[in-house]
């Protein structure tokens, strides 16, 4: 990883930090869209690092206390969220139309990703919460129900509505004019 | 319009996503409810159903059955559960004096009095709401009237 790239973890990671450590309601929060964009506009495995960057940070940090062992859930979780955003550009392939002016169709498949992938993280840091307190995963996962339902509907309105715009300014101010795959750091 | 195989297997993940949701909050009612079944059973012992009737003398009468409350619970105690009440403690008397349910005053000389349901029909109320214990599937009414001192 060059120094521009250290610099840059280093800047998103203290953002998604400051944002993690601000108050808000229980579950509403914008780091899985930064971590998506940040690998959707650097990298499948950019994204996964500042997710998992930030989440080992927050979980000292938190004002909830100490994460404990469900700390390497939650960076898994992020991760993912990361990397896939880096995946998804992938399979988008180069469309500079696309960045510009997105279809209904792309702002949809957004939000629906984000509600799956925010699932998949609830449902990961659900079992690292679980296996250790020697609750039924199951159980688990149906006591945090309406936890999960914020956190979903929550990331399917601000990927919805704030991804393609970010991907645009962030684009601008990078000058890119495509699409294309960037280089893995 | 046509979907790419992409925007259809999202789609889909969307639509999965959904359904686990449901199924997470039905989950969730489901268990609230049987740890509730599981309460009610625990405590079976310590509470008990009355009912409680409020006349307002104007042709307008509610009823609360089925009133849970504990065992040992006073009218007056009860009463609270199912309306506003203003009353008033009278050391001499050793009880409490209603003044109001929700919010009907006593005013001139009508008064909000209570009765119980006997095998002889209703019988005046025999001490101050808050000395009097409620037993199991009582069932008691408040009258706003002029008192008569005989049954409604």
């Amino acid at each position: 990883m060059d120094c521009k790239r250290a610099a840059l973890l280093a800047i998103m990671t203290a953002l998604c930090v400051g944002i993690q450590l601000t108050p808000r309601p229980p579950n509403v929060e914008t780091t899985s869209l930064i971590c998506f964009l940040v690998g959707f506009m650097f990298g499948a495995r950019f994204g996964a690092l500042l997710g998992a960057l930030t989440m080992l940070i927050n979980g000292f940090l938190s004002p909830w206390g100490f994460a404990g062992i469900i700390m390497p859930y939650q960076m898994a979780g992020m991760a993912l969220i990361g990397f896939a955003g880096g995946f998804y550009r992938k399979v988008l392939g180069g469309n500079p139309n696309n960045a510009a002016n997105p279809t209904k169709i792309l702002r949809l498949e957004v939000s629906f990703l984000a509600a799956f992938l925010t699932l998949v993280y609830d449902v990961i840091t659900n079992i690292g919460w679980a296996i250790p307190s020697g609750v039924p995963i199951i159980i688990a996962l149906i006591q945090g129900a309406w936890f999960t339902v914020i956190h979903v509907a929550s990331n399917v309105v601000f990927f919805g509505s704030a991804f393609f715009i970010l991907v645009r300014i962030i684009g601008n101010l990078l000058g890119e004019t495509s699409w294309n795959s960037p280089k893995e750091a | 319009m046509e979907l790419s195989k992409r925007s259809l297997t999202i789609f889909g993940l969307g639509w999965l996503t959904s359904l686990i949701l449901v199924g997470f909050v039905a989950g969730y009612y489901y268990m609230e409810h049987q740890n509730l079944l599981k309460k009610l059973k625990e405590y079976e012992g310590c509470i008990m159903h009355v009912n409680i009737c409020i006349n307002y003398g104007n042709g307008t009468m509610e009823w609360h059955n089925n009133t849970l409350v504990l065992f040992g619970c006073d009218l007056l105690t009860a009463t609270k559960k199912v309306a506003v009440v203003n009353y008033t403690y009278w050391a001499s008397q050793g009880a409490s004096f209603v003044d109001a349910i929700n919010n009907v005053w006593n005013s001139g000389r009508k008064y909000w009095m209570w009765y119980r349901w006997t095998d002889h029909g209703w019988e005046y109320g025999p001490v101050g709401a808050d000395r009097y214990i409620l037993s199991p599937n009582e069932t008691i009414m408040w009258r706003y009237e002029v008192p008569q001192y005989e049954s409604p």
